[in-house]
């Protein structure tokens, strides 16, 4: 018995040194085949079916395999920070958030220039989708694609048209001139006020400092509208001296501060966080307002009432009368210089870009990102021919109209101002330490360039 | 090995001579007892240097750059956090304690229903941070708050918006802090007086000595040293707290209520620069320092005082 | 002081025993208004039909156990791993809780009892413990936790806290220690028993509500924090509550009542844990610093 026993111990014990011999090279070789991917989680769960599946497919179409995390983009955002910090990386990250981290090791040299990737579609991107993720090392100076664009995203007005019509407007009189549609909500509050609605403001004018890209978004929204959209060019240069871009941002300040000081937007629009100014929509706390994707419209998609009295709209003209770009957020993949896997990565990238692998992932989110991918909406009648009332104009704002990325893509001196909420200062500047909108926007260009300087751009 | 003299020397000497220290050792613990001892300690130093010293070199050598500190010291909201952070742990900790000391009194009461009190007093602690801290950050919204409700429903008047102003948001912050902190403290020093001999208050009601009198004279005299350990015990603590002002005031309105802990999380992962982040923390070592002296001064001293 | 004084202050004493009396209730009352002023909108939130945090109403107008119910059937995207995850949060806890009274009684016993010189110094290393703010090394330790191999482990978030505590743990057990009569070490000592037997047999029994009530804090203390187990773990079966709760805060929009319904649930076992030992907690933390 003891014999027998022992006998089959070694045999057994020699079995597993012989498959454990086997078994190396194909470890190595599984290694070799295999990218770990950090994405950051969808808005819905489908969305996250939709990356699983888009995984699986890729690894059936490749023999490659993906070892992928999806996690909160909050949590994304710091783990990505640390990861870069300490040299620790995944193969392939997509961040949903505000792209600072993305610049800043474009910057540094620290990723992997995927301009190969983005060649094998080149010619179907949007232009902004190209300027956005063509970002400027340091090292070498010059720019490079550092990310693949695959999804983005842009600001819409968000209108409860129940609220218009019980203060006795009409929603077809919008005026389509940027100052004007903001004007013509003012005297709105006056009169639901005195139907009871004790609480109510005209909009929701987010001067936050503490979103992390709300209030810029709503700043920016009102300086292209105001003609100073040149306040950075795409060679990273930035134009404080322009007249024109100075006045922009005198005359968005000042609009911003007086509306408050005025009380058409709640007190607390100063320190909203990405969560407040949404609860305030959806409570009716405001009649109006100017607040990135189509989020506030989805997450009432199961109560019709509410879904159908929301009504998105696109931009209207600027305050010149003349067509504005919409700034449009740009999310890319990138990958580290110190990621174990480089090749499946980009392999891995390279299928995320298809447009008909893409067409599907995306659909999967209802509209809330957008494809980066014109051609798509005359493929797919999803996009701008479907039923539903708000990603139609969602859309053609994003995508088929005209756009401009986020000027942090430009230099990430830019990120640096946006992180700093230099232009949320320049509001406090105005409404807590009384000085006058000029004086603010002084105040805010010494700082801006003070941060300038730190990013030369040969 | 004798008891009473090393009893005193044990953590009761300050600063003993190398080779006194030596000696003693010597002939305190010897062979199996000395082999003992260290190995006991064993798990503790395996904590210290894994998770301890080698993060903190690390965090160091992170920090360490001196155009970080230029850099930092040039930001002006660096400045207004320095400010606010002293506002937040200072006023934060001692209110606390000192509201800790009067309701440790007060539980020590023997009505009946104290102990109930006691056990819905102490909810604040038990219950996750994260969302009470969003509670009260909705409790506190100037337009929808529950705050701001009542205050519409009793008075009819509009109430402030509470985090949109500097001050009434940073007091928020130290509010629900002590909100958060007053409880433990509260059993602590609960305990501190129920540990205080009963005849004591006995001898004292024959000598006439009531209320403030009992307070002055016996309370106070033997509470003294563990009021004061927790109290620096609580600065230390405070001034690492990141979630009550990430939560409550989130460090607006324009990052007026920003404090070292929070600064350091935003300079890091929204500015994604987390050397700063680090620096920012860091550049809070020349108080921490003297306070951790300080406190080991006391507690060695309740050593000796034994 | 003569007995005729006392005797003719007497009903003044009862006047302003009904006066403190009145005071005390009054107290009470505020008391219990301030501990349940931000917990009251969590339950009002998790009662509502509604996912809407800003109602006017002081009180849902038809309240529903529909969130808890979503809860604990899993029903909801977030909340698809809940008791798994809820189970990932007792071992964390429960690790915390028994390596910080392990690692804090040896220590304690160590320089509290046998009293080998140079304790002291453990003891104050212990305490520059405190110094370091935990935001300080979240970095620092996310790479030093994939160095050593414990990255997205709960292992890693274990040891975090355990490094928190255990300072803590050692100072309060050391002053508890004092009222432990050495005699008893000395003479089992006398009697042959090795330090280990002194350990498991004279101190570990004495020494239970300190015990308690140190593992009660380093329980509340991994319950509570919610920095470190955001930092280092990542994937859905490795996440605790305390992540869970805080991916409400991913988007800009979520079900704040099945949120609240969550933080509910997940606040039970630490005021049970707290309830069951109360009795320690208040004799087990006066940490030595009263003499007597």
């Amino acid at each position: 018995m003891n014999g027998v026993g022992r006998r089959s111990v070694i045999r057994g014990s020699l079995g597993l040194a012989a498959a454990g011999a086997l078994a190396r090279p194909y470890i190595a070789n599984a290694a070799a085949k295999t990218a770990t991917v950090w994405w950051a989680q969808g808005f819905v769960p489908e969305e996250d079916a939709s990356f699983k599946q888009m995984v699986a497919d890729y690894e059936k179409a490749s023999g490659n395999k993906i070892d992928y995390s999806i996690l909160p983009f909050v949590a994304l955002g710091q783990k990505m920070v640390s990861a870069l910090q300490t040299g620790d990386t995944p193969d392939v990250i997509s961040y949903d958030g505000i792209q600072t981290t993305l610049v800043l090791n474009a910057w540094n040299d620290k990723l992997v220039d995927v301009s190969d990737v983005v060649a094998t579609q080149q010619a179907h991107f949007t232009s902004t989708a190209l300027l956005s993720t063509k970002l400027y090392n340091k090292t070498e100076n010059k720019r490079a694609f550092y990310a693949v664009p695959y999804k983005c995203a842009s600001e819409p007005f968000h209108v409860w048209s129940d609220l218009v019509e019980k203060a006795g407007y009409k929603m077809s009189d919008i005026p389509n001139t940027w100052d004007k549609r903001w004007d013509f909500f003012k005297p709105m509050q006056a009169k639901l006020r005195a139907q009871g609605m004790r609480n109510v403001y005209a909009f929701g004018l987010q001067m936050t400092t503490n979103g992390p890209s709300d209030g810029n978004n709503v700043f920016h929204g009102f300086l292209i509208a105001n003609g100073g959209q040149g306040l950075v060019t795409p060679d990273g240069k930035i134009h404080l001296a322009d007249p024109q871009v100075k006045e922009a941002v005198i005359k968005t300040i000042t609009y911003i501060t007086t509306a408050y000081k005025q009380h058409y937007t709640p007190p607390g629009a100063i320190s909203w966080n990405d969560a407040d100014d949404n609860n305030g929509f959806h409570s009716k706390l405001f009649v109006m307002d100017f607040d990135g994707t189509i989020s506030t419209e989805l997450a009432m998609i199961h109560r019709p009432k509410d879904y159908n009295a929301c009504v998105t709209m696109g931009l209207p003209l600027g305050n010149d009368g003349k067509p504005i770009p919409a700034m449009v957020g740009v999310i890319g993949g990138f990958i580290p210089k110190v990621a174990k896997n480089i090749v499946v990565a980009k392999d891995f990238m390279k299928f995320v870009i298809r447009p008909e692998v893409n067409n599907k992932y995306l659909k999967a989110g209802l509209g809330r990102w957008v494809p980066v991918f014109p051609e798509l909406t005359q493929t797919d009648p999803f996009w701008l021919h479907s039923k539903d009332p708000h990603r139609a104009p969602y859309i053609e704002e994003t995508l088929t109209g005209p756009s401009i990325p986020d000027y942090l893509a430009y230099t990430p001196a830019y990120a640096e101002v946006e992180a700093q909420q230099i232009w949320g200062q320049s509001y406090a500047d105005v409404y807590k330490n009384g000085m006058t909108p000029t004086a603010a926007a002084e105040n805010a260009f010494k700082q801006i360039e003070a941060i300038f300087a730190k990013y030369p751009i040969a | 090995m004798d008891g009473s003299s090393a009893r005193v020397i044990g953590i009761g000497q300050p600063i003993v001579g190398r080779s006194v220290v030596r000696y003693t050792w010597r002939a305190g613990l010897q062979g199996p007892e000395l082999i003992w001892a260290l190995a006991f300690l064993v798990p503790y130093f395996a904590t210290f240097l894994l998770f301890v010293v080698y993060p903190i070199a690390y965090g160091l050598w992170m920090g360490s750059n001196p155009a970080l500190y230029t850099q930092l010291f040039s930001d002006p909201i660096y400045q207004e956090t320095v400010v606010n952070t002293l506002i937040f742990v200072v006023i934060g900790v001692n209110l606390r304690m000192l509201l800790a000391l009067g309701l440790s009194g007060f539980f020590m009461r023997r009505e009946w229903w104290i102990k109930g009190l006691l056990m819905v007093f102490i909810l604040p602690w038990a219950v996750p941070a994260l969302p009470t801290f969003l509670s009260i950050h909705w409790m506190l919204n100037g337009d929808w708050g529950l705050l701001n409700n009542l205050i519409w429903d009793v008075f009819h008047v509009n109430g402030p918006s509470w985090l949109d102003q500097r001050w009434l948001a940073l007091w928020s912050d130290v509010i629900a802090y002590v909100w958060k902190w007053l409880p433990f403290w509260t059993v602590i020093l609960l305990a501190g007086r129920m540990a205080i001999p009963k005849d004591l208050y006995e001898a004292a009601e024959i000598d006439g000595a009531t209320g403030l009198g009992r307070f002055a004279h016996i309370t106070w005299p033997l509470l003294a040293n563990l009021y004061l350990v927790s109290t620096l015990l609580g600065l230390l603590f405070t001034l690492g707290d990141f979630t009550t002002v990430y939560f409550v005031s989130g460090g607006g309105p324009a990052n007026s209520t920003q404090v070292l802990a929070t600064l350091g999380i935003r300079d890091a992962f929204v500015m994604s620069q987390p050397r700063l982040g680090v620096a920012a923390v860091m550049s809070a070592i020349p108080v921490l320092i003297p306070l951790v002296i300080w406190l080991m001064r006391r507690v060695r001293a309740a050593g000796v005082e034994r | 002081m003569s007995a005729a004084l006392t005797t003719a202050r007497k009903p003044n004493y009862r006047l302003r025993g009904l006066a403190t009396e009145t005071g005390a209730v009054l107290l009470g009352i505020v008391l219990v208004i301030w501990s349940l002023g931000p917990i009251y909108p969590m339950v009002m939130v998790a009662l509502d039909s509604h996912d809407d945090v800003f109602s006017t109403h002081i009180f849902p107008p038809s309240p529903t156990l529909h969130s808890f119910w979503i809860v604990v059937t899993q029903g909801y995207w977030y909340l698809s791993s809940f008791w798994h995850q809820f189970a990932n949060s007792f071992y964390v806890g429960f690790a915390t809780t028994a390596l910080t009274l392990l690692i804090g009684s040896l220590t304690s016993f160590v320089i509290g009892r046998m009293r080998l010189h140079g304790g002291w110094v453990v003891s104050n290393m212990a305490l520059v413990t405190y110094v370091i703010p935990a935001s300080f090394v979240a970095i620092p330790f996310y790479r030093i936790m994939q160095i050593y191999g414990w990255g997205n482990s709960l292992w890693s978030v274990i040891a975090a806290y355990v490094a928190f505590t255990t300072p803590y743990a050692i100072f309060v057990l050391q002053q508890y220690s004092v009222s432990i009569p050495i005699e008893l070490d000395e003479s089992a000592r006398i009697d042959g028993a090795s330090p280990w037997q002194v350990y498991t047999r004279i101190y570990l029994p004495l020494m239970a509500p300190a015990l308690v009530a140190v593992g009660t804090f380093a329980l509340l203390l991994a319950w509570n924090d919610y920095l470190y187990q955001f930092l280092l773990l990542s994937s859905k079966r490795n996440m605790t509550v305390a992540v869970v709760l805080a991916q409400f805060l991913n988007s800009d929009e979520a079900p704040w009542n099945y949120m609240m319904a969550t933080a509910i649930i997940y606040s039970i076992p630490p005021i049970v844990a707290y309830y069951a030992f109360r009795r320690y907690m208040t004799s087990g933390l006066t940490m030595g610093g009263v003499k007597g």
